[in-house]
């Protein structure tokens, strides 16, 4: 990467009825935000096992956004 | 659906009515148009938003907001340059999908339908009515329904609350009520019932923009009746918001600012200055009542509503055609909603023998069969939308990324992936290239999901082999000026989808049988309604009631406000009860035991009295909690000590029996008693029109007796508000009094006395009246055995809660139970009708569907990987998971109509035995995967 | 909903596209009856579509 800024990559896990609501809502009101982060949704956050979480730190993710 | 549309004519009868109405064009091809807004953006022409209550600029071809449905746009006649002049058609070539059409012509239609159900709203007062507030003479002078937009966030001022005039944000401002309610003047005597409580809503809201903005609401009665309405009141004024109780007789500019005159009640004249004046005006009538009245032969009442009784309030006068929301008589977004249910109710009982009929059943073809072993053929559709993604994503270079990938046997573009003329085109690609999994990028899966997952099934794939990527909401739309990182971002939703459609298996839609039988708790006067109600649509009815007879507290009522024999409706009711075949009617009954969920459940019934109980085991789909309330008794104001003190009700009593003397020449009447903060919390709502109705009896009997009423608030809102007025013209004084300063009282020498400060003398009077009736309140019938029952939550005091106070105000959290009555809250005899008949419409539902459809995504627990620990059991929040017996061990098990597939059992299985449809460890293990699998290729590329 | 013959039995025609009549037009259609909802104006949602949040709940209309 050519961009010497520190860039961090955020993955996400959404809640369908909350967070994931907001970040539609968030788009439909055109707030600009941000492209560092990679969403994964789920229906609700309390199915968020710790080991996705691990997981997501091994596959290089610089921070774990939950939204719920 | 069918807007745009203007009713004409109705003829026939109930069950085959002629429906006459005309079809007014749009100019736009509903079809064709993507609500794109680009011909909005070439219009030439400017005009007023009427939307935006006139507070905004648009254009005569315009949408009213993003949200509207149907999202199409439309041309305003009466503006547009084409259809005024014959010029212009700019907006024709603009379109892209070629929606415009100027040759749509007015079209009538005849609707042949069974039963009518009138909800046009309500109409606006005229202005004319407001100009003594110099609305319209000064720019700072706004109706409510103006302010509602200004604080509007989205609305034409982003929320930001200024004044017309100068443009500074004002620092005091003026809330004046009941204009163009409660005032004789512009022939509304009625009260809107509603205005109270937005004013304090906008007033709170305001207060939340600037805290340091002073307001003050002049008025004459704070009316916040409703369930839990006057907390809202007591949080206003506890954050400093005024309330002054004022008529406000006129505004006049004032320099830079405006002068409210108004008069308080002990005779002053005072005078105060404000930046901005807010007018609570009240609803009238809809435009058109007399024009629907004229058409359908419904009735109106004198302030043109439409006229209904206490004991059937959705029956217009004409047979078949049925009344709901505002066009009823002014009233608030819940009961709206509430009487819409019931109004459904009484339409569909019209027309129960063709239930079912006018229903378009849609057949699928049969489901390929997609097995764990096929090899995976995955079709990813990258969606332009229009410009709303491809104007910011290259679309095309993320179709072509996502065809590199493993398993992609397809991948395109398409304008609008949700188009009509897509959906064929995903069908046939799905068919030719042998697609057994399909990725849309596109949309939001919130609103989108179900549409595409339609198609799947049209094209004999299961549902759930579907996987959508948000590149709109999620990426264009909020990296609009970074095209580059957005389509980045896009690429890497798109691996991270196909990865987890690569682990997509196909899921067994599940259905549940639905046992038609409605239980209902209760069986006052909302009980035998929902009882009736439910009967009426063709399902038995299983009716408990606690005491040896049905009837509850209709039984204790004589006459109504509204003059309606009591007895005489009480015995029809009884009477069609007992007569009806569907219901079964057990008296000295109680609710033991419970079980089982929407559509199935099965509950014990302990019924008889003495040695003689016996115990029955009942099965039904749903269950109506109409478990009544009773007149609370105050240890007060010398109630059970002096015969002289008597409530509201014992005094009905009274009046209604033979004794000579049972109108008393001097009365006292004390509202309040015991509510409000007192020993009950809340407003009883009912108390105060009690106290009317049995004041116009008094009157009726001996026209010389003096009664005075001690009061805090005349909460005689809607159309009572005649009453009080009747009484005060009978000469009746009405004296409010604070909270702080109660009225008092006592025996002394052994004669009755009342003592009191009366505030418009400003000085403390004692009487010594013949007799003191108490207007006390209403307090539910014991609602904790049954809330533990049926796990109910309830209110602080003690009501039971609904799930949405405004959205859903007949339903409980637990799906399949249903609430009406006064186990609700306090509420009058028409409103306890309505919201039964709304009751019974939603426990009809389930009934009606005959099974319970489960959304294939709830849990499944692999029952070799189980070790019966139980923790799902004891975590899951919707008591979804149950431990079965499976050969000599415990193992979980999903009961699936119970399930939300909210995955925390999932998340915490030590042994990973459940797995959630859609959502499984795999699927959610390689879309993480997928996130990281950019790094390496970057890596790759360095 | 959507396009539709004019001769259907089992049908409702429900005047005005407010919060009330949308309610009494789905709850019809759950009960297994055809509706016909008319709207004079060009989309339905009536007057909650124009308020900000709704009270005391303070959630949005729309």
């Amino acid at each position: 990467m050519s961009d010497k800024q520190f860039n961090p990559r955020i993955l996400g896990f959404l809640c369908n009825w909350c967070c994931y609501a907001a970040a539609d809502a968030a788009g439909v009101s055109r707030f600009q935000y941000p492209p560092n982060l990679r969403t994964v949704r789920v229906m609700c956050t309390g199915r968020i096992d710790p080991s996705f979480v691990l997981r997501g730190f091994i596959e290089g993710a610089d921070a774990i956004f939950t939204g719920g | 659906m069918l807007t745009n549309a203007d009713f004409l004519a109705l003829d026939g009868e109930p069950g085959k009515f002629q429906a006459k109405i005309n079809m007014r064009p749009r100019y736009i091809d509903a079809d064709a148009c993507t609500a794109c807004g680009l011909c909005t953006q070439y219009c030439p022409r400017h005009q007023s938003d009427e939307y935006n209550e006139g507070l905004a600029q648009t254009r005569p071809i315009h949408i009213d907001y993003a949200q509207a449905v149907p999202a199409t746009y439309y041309i305003d006649p009466a503006s547009c340059l084409h259809l005024q002049h014959d010029t212009c058609q700019i907006c024709v070539p603009v379109c892209q999908s070629h929606a415009i059409n100027f040759k749509q012509q007015p079209e009538e239609r005849i609707l042949q339908v069974g039963a009518v159900i009138l909800s046009p709203g309500f109409g606006k007062i005229d202005s004319s009515v407001l100009e003594k507030f110099s609305y319209g003479k000064h720019p700072d002078v706004v109706t409510a329904f103006e302010y509602e937009r200004m604080t509007t966030a989205s609305g034409p001022f982003m929320g930001e609350i200024k004044c017309f005039s100068d443009g500074r944000h004002p620092k005091s401002m003026a809330f004046i009520q009941c204009v163009g309610s409660r005032d004789i003047g512009c022939n509304n005597g009625y009260c809107s019932s509603v205005c109270c409580m937005y004013a304090i809503k906008e007033a709170l809201v305001t207060k939340e923009h600037d805290p340091d903005v002073d307001i003050t609401i002049y008025y004459m009665d704070i009316r916040t009746q409703g369930k839990d309405f006057d907390a809202a009141r007591e949080r206003a004024e506890s954050i400093g918001i005024k309330f002054v109780r004022a008529r406000v007789a006129g505004v006049t500019p004032w320099d830079k600012n405006l002068k409210l005159t108004y008069s308080t009640l002990d005779g002053q004249h005072k005078f105060e200055s404000h930046d901005m004046v807010i007018l609570s005006v009240g609803l009238e009538s809809p435009k058109d009542a007399a024009g629907i009245s004229k058409i359908t032969g419904a009735e109106l009442n004198k302030y043109d509503f439409c006229a209904t009784e206490t004991f059937n309030p959705l029956q217009t006068s004409r047979e078949g055609v049925i009344v709901a929301g505002a066009f009823q008589g002014p009233k608030d977004i819940p009961e709206s909603v509430t009487q819409s249910s019931g109004a459904a109710a009484l339409a569909a009982a019209v027309l129960k023998s063709q239930r079912g009929k006018g229903v378009v059943k849609k057949t699928y073809p049969d489901e390929q069969s997609v097995t764990a072993e096929d090899e995976v053929r995955i079709g990813v559709f990258v969606c332009h939308c229009g410009i709303n993604i491809s104007s910011v994503v290259d679309v095309a270079d993320v179709a072509e990324y996502a065809g590199g990938m493993e398993n992609v046997t397809y991948h395109t573009e398409s304008l609008y992936s949700c188009s009509q003329d897509a959906q064929e085109v995903l069908k046939q690609k799905i068919k030719e290239h042998k697609l057994n999994r399909v990725v849309i990028a596109a949309c939001s899966p919130r609103t989108h999901e179900p549409l595409f997952q339609e198609t799947l099934k049209d094209a004999g794939l299961n549902r759930n082999l579907f996987e959508m990527v948000n590149i709109r909401d999620h990426c264009s739309w909020v990296h609009a000026n970074e095209p580059e990182a957005a389509t980045a971002k896009s690429r890497d939703l798109v691996r991270m989808g196909v990865a987890k459609a690569r682990q997509i298996q196909p899921l067994a839609e599940q259905t549940v049988p639905v046992t038609p039988r409605a239980l209902i708790v209760g069986g006052g006067v909302a009980g035998m309604t929902a009882a009736l109600t439910v009967a009426d649509q063709g399902f038995p009815v299983v009716l408990l009631e606690k005491g040896s007879q049905i009837g509850g507290n209709l039984q204790n009522l004589n006459y109504t406000l509204a003059g309606d024999q009591v007895a005489k409706h009480l015995k029809g009711l009884v009477d069609r009860v007992k007569k009806a075949k569907d219901i079964a009617v057990v008296t000295n009954a109680e609710l033991i035991q419970t079980a089982g969920f929407v559509g199935n459940f099965s509950s014990v019934i302990e019924s008889g009295t003495g040695k003689k109980k016996t115990e029955q085991t009942v099965d039904h789909g749903v269950i109506v909690v109409a478990t009544g309330g009773h007149e609370h008794r105050p240890d007060k104001y010398m109630l059970g000590k002096s015969k002289k003190v008597m409530t509201q009700q014992d005094f009905e009593k009274q009046l209604s029996g033979k004794a000579t003397n049972r109108a008393p020449g001097s009365i006292v009447m004390i509202q309040c008693a015991g509510s409000r903060g007192d020993d009950l919390n809340y407003c009883s709502k009912v108390c105060c029109n009690h106290a009317l109705k049995n004041i116009l009896k008094v009157k009726e009997i001996n026209p010389d007796s003096q009664i005075i009423v001690l009061y805090r608030d005349m909460r005689a809102y809607g159309m009572a508000e005649d009453s009080y007025l009747e009484a005060r013209q009978k000469g009746v004084v009405f004296i409010p009094y604070e909270v702080d300063n109660k009225p008092e009282v006592f025996e002394k020498s052994r004669k009755l006395q009342v003592k009191f400060f009366d505030t418009i003398m400003q000085e403390e009077v004692i009487l010594a009246p013949d007799l003191v009736a108490l207007s006390v309140g209403i307090v539910p019938e014991g609602t904790d055995k049954l809330s533990k029952l049926l796990k109910l939550p309830v209110t602080a005091n003690d009501f039971f809660l609904e799930a949405h106070v405004k959205l859903k105000p007949i339903e409980m959290a637990v799906e399949g139970v249903y609430i009406c009555g006064l186990a609700h809250g306090p509420k009058p005899i028409d409103e306890t009708i309505v919201q039964a008949q709304a009751a019974a419409a939603k426990a009809a539902i389930p009934l009606v569907r005959g099974f319970a459809k489960v959304d294939p995504i709830i849990s499944n627990v692999v029952q070799d990987l189980c070790i019966g620990c139980g923790l799902c059991v004891s975590l899951c929040p919707y008591g979804a998971l149950e431990m079965k017996k499976v050969g000599k061990k415990r193992k979980a098990e999903t009961i699936a109509a119970a399930c939300k597939a909210c995955g925390i059992c999932a998340a915490h299985c030590p042994t990973f035995a459940i797995n959630m449809g859609g959502f499984t460890n795999e699927q959610l293990i390689s879309q993480i995967e997928a996130f990281g699998d950019r790094k390496k290729e970057v890596e790759e590329v360095a | 909903m959507g396009k539709a013959m004019n001769h259907r039995e089992g049908s409702v025609m429900v005047l005005g596209g407010g919060i009330a009549g949308i309610q009494a037009a789905l709850d019809l259609t759950e009960l297994g009856y055809y509706v016909y909802l008319v709207e004079k104006s060009p989309a339905v949602g009536g007057v909650m579509a124009q308020l900000d949040k709704t009270f005391p709940t303070n959630d949005c209309s729309l």
